[in-house]
């Protein structure tokens, strides 16, 4: 019988993957998750003292960790190239890194929509460019973006984010159709409100009305971990026949 | 920066005639502190003074004078 069988269900060893993105929330849940789960690590974050942290935690393997800028995206080819020789070329690729914006138009100057565009977008955008150069990938390479509802549903304020993972799910639609003949996979996961770092800031910001969000959200606030398995999901070989998908993960925001 | 930069400022950002705002004024009367004029503020504060603003604080907010001192 063609396909994977459930009782091999998950299972990442020997999978080398590429996190960037770990120091706190979705990111760092993941690379736990990921370790426990056999795979081989590599973590980027431009955070070093919180990169170390979140290494300290993975179950042993061959992890590496390196602290990039990337938002500084001209130099991130060279970042890729430098690592993979070191690494190993990649089964799996996962983009956490972003910045949660909350600005009203008239206080989005163009340098801070560029900020956020380039940063939640255009990163991701040459991150997969560069991994997906000959040499630099496996065979059946999954790749996950993190979205957000923001993709789908206005929300006053939040119209540089959401723009920036409308177009990350609008790309990743089209690269799956690109990429299928080189037998790479690509998806995003689409979180609502995640008990993360990033939440509880958002929480101390006047306009957010978290109660009227969660009563759409209704089976409540979601954590880290209820992320992190379904992009486990999505980067082992049970998730073969998902490509160009997003996937919500939104205690069914989505659907109310 | 003087106060009266700073009320020029907010003004400015909250799209309030000006020379309207004084240090007396109250927080409560002022209608574009909307939901969006409140980020608004939390924006200016942040990029402006590098002080970051929530929510609770701004409630303890009473008049203009207690926007300034925060931005001091």
């Amino acid at each position: 019988m063609e396909g994977i069988y459930m009782a091999d269900y998950l299972n990442l060893t020997n999978k080398r993957i590429m996190i960037a993105g770990v120091a706190t929330g979705i990111g760092k849940t993941t690379a736990i998750l990921l370790s426990e789960l056999g795979a081989d690590l590599i973590l980027l974050d431009i955070n070093v003292k919180e990169l170390n942290e979140t290494m300290a935690l993975l179950k042993p393997g061959q992890h590496f960790s390196f602290p990039v800028d990337l938002s500084d995206i001209l130099n991130i080819e060279k970042k890729v190239n430098g690592i993979i020789d070191i690494s190993g070329s990649l089964d799996g690729f996962v983009y956490c890194v972003g910045i949660r914006s909350r600005r009203p138009l008239r206080m989005i100057t163009p340098k801070v929509l560029s900020e956020v565009i380039n940063l939640n977008f255009g990163a991701f955008l040459e991150l997969t460019r560069c991994i997906t150069k000959k040499n630099n990938f496996n065979s059946e390479l999954s790749i996950v973006g993190i979205s957000s509802i923001a993709a789908s549903r206005g929300g006053a304020g939040v119209t540089a984010y959401a723009a920036s993972k409308g177009a990350m799910e609008s790309a990743v639609r089209c690269l799956a159709k690109e990429m299928a003949p080189k037998k790479i996979r690509i998806n995003t996961v689409v979180p609502a409100q995640t008990n993360t770092p990033a939440y509880t800031a958002l929480q101390n910001m006047a306009a957010a009305d978290e109660d009227a969000i969660l009563a759409r959200q209704y089976l409540g606030l979601g954590e880290p971990l209820d992320v992190a398995n379904v992009i486990a999901f999505l980067l082992s070989a049970n998730s073969r026949l998902i490509t160009g998908s997003a996937i919500p993960v939104d205690g069914g925001f989505l659907t109310s | 920066m003087t106060n009266e930069e700073k009320i020029s400022l907010i003004e400015d950002a909250l799209e309030i005639e000006p020379s309207t705002l004084k240090p007396e004024t109250l927080v409560g009367n002022i209608s574009e502190l909307d939901s969006m004029g409140k980020l608004t503020l939390i924006v200016l504060c942040d990029d402006e003074f590098n002080k970051k603003l929530t929510g609770e604080k701004l409630k303890e907010f009473n008049t203009v004078q207690d926007i300034l001192d925060f931005m001091a």
